[in-house]
């Protein structure tokens, strides 16, 4: 496909179902087909792009394994551990219409990635203990007010707060509620703005990146 | 570590000395439980009364989404538990779906946490598990419009044309309310296609990382409740009088949370006090 | 009214847009973040160490809040590599979005060709790990081994922004950060030299190019800023006095 053709193409497609989407969402109550179709595809692309993953994931890790690189051991670990879940959800499939009707499947799952994937959220804990350790300090005056409010809102959370001081539940609460609150509705509309100023970049042509074909017009 | 004084070593712990100690921390609590009373705030509240009493009626459709995995099942499956028993209930009908791939798991959960109020339900009239579904948002906004072409079969591969309570169930008309559970973004695609769009009921039972973004939601009327991480697990199973994983595992939040108030409050005064001899 | 604003948004942007383009100047702030790039890539030359790109989980394509952001940070992913391609540093891009993966690669191939070495980009530099947790632990692993002198964790992040920002905190490397998403954003702030905030992620790409038109759209941007400012100061003192039709207006469409 030529230059100019994949430049075009894309900006027609993008700015189509931009159209569509708006024209949907503020004039049509009920369903509109042609955008209802629309988000099909979208759908059934986006659930492609998982196989893709896939594919590449195995060439990723086919690649290290032949090459024998650095740690090539854990590539070849990743191999089978990918093909005993894929042979064994696709046997379930096969069997009962359902992927996880499989034993191997359902122990390896509920055993080892589900333990893993619970560990590993738990670690969240520890590495926030450690972030808030080391960058809490009260280094200027809104850093220390930072502090404080932070303190409060972390003991309100707690029931020990209450135990503490019957004044903090209270305090906590209205940094919750009143003290945070104005300064993340403004981020969220900054946010949102930033957001359409880029999609607008984006469908005109002049944003970085793949829109416009690499670095600047 | 040679020329350094007490006020600076009080900055520099090791780390590993901090996670050791909240590991102990953490543990101490379920051999020896405190058990401290934990007070309802009013967006928790807002959420058990918007899915109880004269807000919802018997035959009332609800959606319910797996927004979390296996992993946040500790501060999203207590809260989404008791708000499933209250649906059940109150005679309401709920349609169980997931974007999560371990969504299949945590509905197992859910059957085992909530088993009296299973027994007597029937599965295809009282409730659905239309499962996982992939296509994030787009998928979303197309539940709302035409429901069948997202889930064309439920979770089991029965046809949604066979599932008594599907007939009832084609977009965001059919739904009295939506209540999502979310580590992550779901919630936000059920504020944005069908809260915003539509004007259906909506609350969220979320992990308290993200308690500080729902809260202008809350505020402005967006979700009618709102429920944040463990603690609003726990104050959930207060309002419905029966304690659970949320309520025992406050002991722990309230010697991790001391601990990290104490291990910032012993950073700053080593900080501090440095300065000052500086 | 929702649609009338988003109109005019799209028009001022278009206005000042044009007039950038027949030669009005337009100047944003400098972006600490961006400026700091060369410096990373800099410190990784002199390290003789890779630097670490990942754009974070969140950011699937299909999503309307969160794809932007990967797509902001695949347009710092170019300007990255560049720099990278001109330094002769390594780069590596742990991306645990699919649907981004192509992205990612041509735009790392772009990058290498503008700087005229094509043969110099490894299509192996480009990693996907999918699952959160597999993301974390392999991103985590990677920070480990190869031991990144500087990473650049912009895009839309989950809570595994504060593991793997302070995994790079533990190696030592200079981190460089930026998201949209408000609950990650303090553990970004504590953990990062730089940071992008909120629409500065956005803004990156006019900042690096510093183009007219783009600019132009910042300022389009800045000026409905300045309407939503004014409307919300309106709509707080009609509301003090108990006067309700203008946010009544504004939450009709």
């Amino acid at each position: 496909m030529s230059q100019i053709l994949k430049r075009e193409v894309v900006f027609a497609l993008t700015g189509v179902v931009t159209v569509l989407m708006f024209v949907e969402y503020f004039f049509y109550p009920q369903d509109w087909i042609v955008a209802s179709t629309v988000r099909n595809w979208a759908v059934i692309i986006y659930n492609i792009s998982l196989g893709l993953g896939g594919v590449r994931l195995i060439m990723q890790h086919v690649w290290g394994t032949q090459r024998r690189k650095e740690n090539w051991q854990f590539s070849a670990l990743f191999l089978v551990a990918f093909v005993v879940m894929l042979l064994g959800g696709l046997v379930g499939y096969f069997t009962a219409g359902v992927a996880t009707n499989n034993a191997v499947y359902n122990w390896l799952f509920n055993n080892v990635y589900t333990p893993l994937g619970s560990t590993t959220y738990a670690i969240t804990g520890f590495y926030i203990f450690s972030a808030a350790y080391r960058a809490f300090r009260a280094r200027n005056l809104d850093a220390a007010l930072m502090l404080i409010a932070g303190c409060f809102v972390i003991l309100s959370n707690a029931p020990v707060g209450e135990v503490i001081w019957s004044g903090i539940p209270a305090i906590g609460e209205w940094f919750r509620f009143v003290g945070q609150v104005p300064g993340m509705r403004a981020f969220e509309v900054v946010g949102a703005l930033g957001m359409i100023a880029y999609g607008f970049r984006a469908l005109l042509g002049k944003e970085r990146g793949f829109y416009a074909g690499g670095a600047e017009e | 570590m040679s020329g350094q004084n007490i006020f600076d070593r009080l900055q520099s712990i090791d780390r590993r000395v901090f996670y050791w100690v909240l590991f102990i921390t953490l543990m101490v609590p379920f051999i020896n439980p405190i058990g401290l009373p934990v007070k309802v705030v009013q967006n928790t509240r807002d959420l058990y009364e918007g899915v109880t009493g004269d807000n919802i009626n018997p035959g009332d459709i609800a959606i319910m989404n797996f927004g979390y995995g296996v992993s946040a099942w500790s501060e999203c499956a207590p809260g989404f538990t008791v708000c499933a028993k209250a649906l059940f209930r109150e005679g309401a009908r709920i349609v169980f779906m997931g974007a999560h791939y371990d969504v299949e798991l945590s509905m197992n959960k859910l059957k085992n946490d909530a088993r009296e109020d299973f027994a007597d339900k029937v599965y295809g009239v009282d409730y659905v598990f239309l499962g996982y579904f992939a296509g994030g948002e787009s998928a979303i906004a197309q539940l709302a419009t035409d429901a069948w072409t997202v889930y064309p079969e439920d979770h089991y591969r029965t046809p949604v044309a066979d599932i008594p309570l599907m007939q009832d169930f084609h977009g965001w008309q059919d739904v009295a309310v939506v209540l999502s559970s979310d580590t992550g973004d779901v919630g936000s695609y059920f504020l944005r296609q069908w809260q915003g769009a539509h004007g259906t009921k909506l609350a969220e039972i979320g992990i308290a990382m993200n308690g500080s973004t729902d809260y202008p939601y809350y505020l402005a009327g967006n979700y009618f409740g709102l429920s944040i991480g463990s603690r609003g697990g726990a104050e959930l199973e207060v309002l419905i009088g029966e304690p659970g994983e949320a309520t025992t595992a406050m002991d722990s939040i309230n010697a991790s949370h001391l601990l990290i108030v104490l291990a910032v409050i012993l950073a700053n005064v080593g900080y501090l006090l440095s300065r000052r001899k500086a | 009214m929702t649609f009338i604003l988003l109109i005019l948004t799209f028009v001022a942007m278009y206005y000042y847009m044009y007039l950038g383009k027949h030669g009005k100047v337009f100047k944003i702030r400098t972006l600490p973040a961006i400026q700091a790039i060369p410096e990373a890539v800099g410190r990784a030359a002199e390290m003789g160490q890779p630097v670490l790109w990942t754009p974070g989980i969140a950011g699937g394509l299909n999503d309307s809040t969160q794809g932007p952001q990967t797509l902001a940070a695949i347009s710092i992913l170019e300007y990255v590599t560049e720099e990278v391609a001109k330094a002769g540093v390594k780069i590596a891009a742990i991306c645990p979005l699919p649907d981004a993966l192509p992205l990612v690669e041509e735009s790392m191939r772009t990058a290498y060709m503008t700087q005229g070495k094509p043969e110099e980009f490894d299509v192996e530099s480009v990693r996907f790990i999918s699952g959160q947790s597999a993301y974390m632990t392999g991103t985590l692993g990677y920070m480990q081994r190869e031991r990144p002198a500087s990473t650049i964790l912009v895009g839309g992040f989950y809570y595994e922004a504060v593991i793997i920002a302070e995994g790079g905190n533990t190696i030592g490397a200079m981190q460089i950060g930026g998201t949209n998403n408000i609950h990650q954003m303090p553990f970004l702030v504590a953990t990062c030299d730089y940071m992008l905030l909120a629409e500065e992620l956005y803004a990156a790409g006019a900042a690096i190019s510093q183009n007219p038109d783009m600019l132009g759209s910042i300022k389009g941007e800045d000026m409905i800023k300045l309407l939503i400012i004014t409307l919300t100061g309106v709509g707080f003192l009609l509301g003090a006095a108990n006067i309700t039709f203008l946010a009544t207006m504004l939450r009709t469409w």
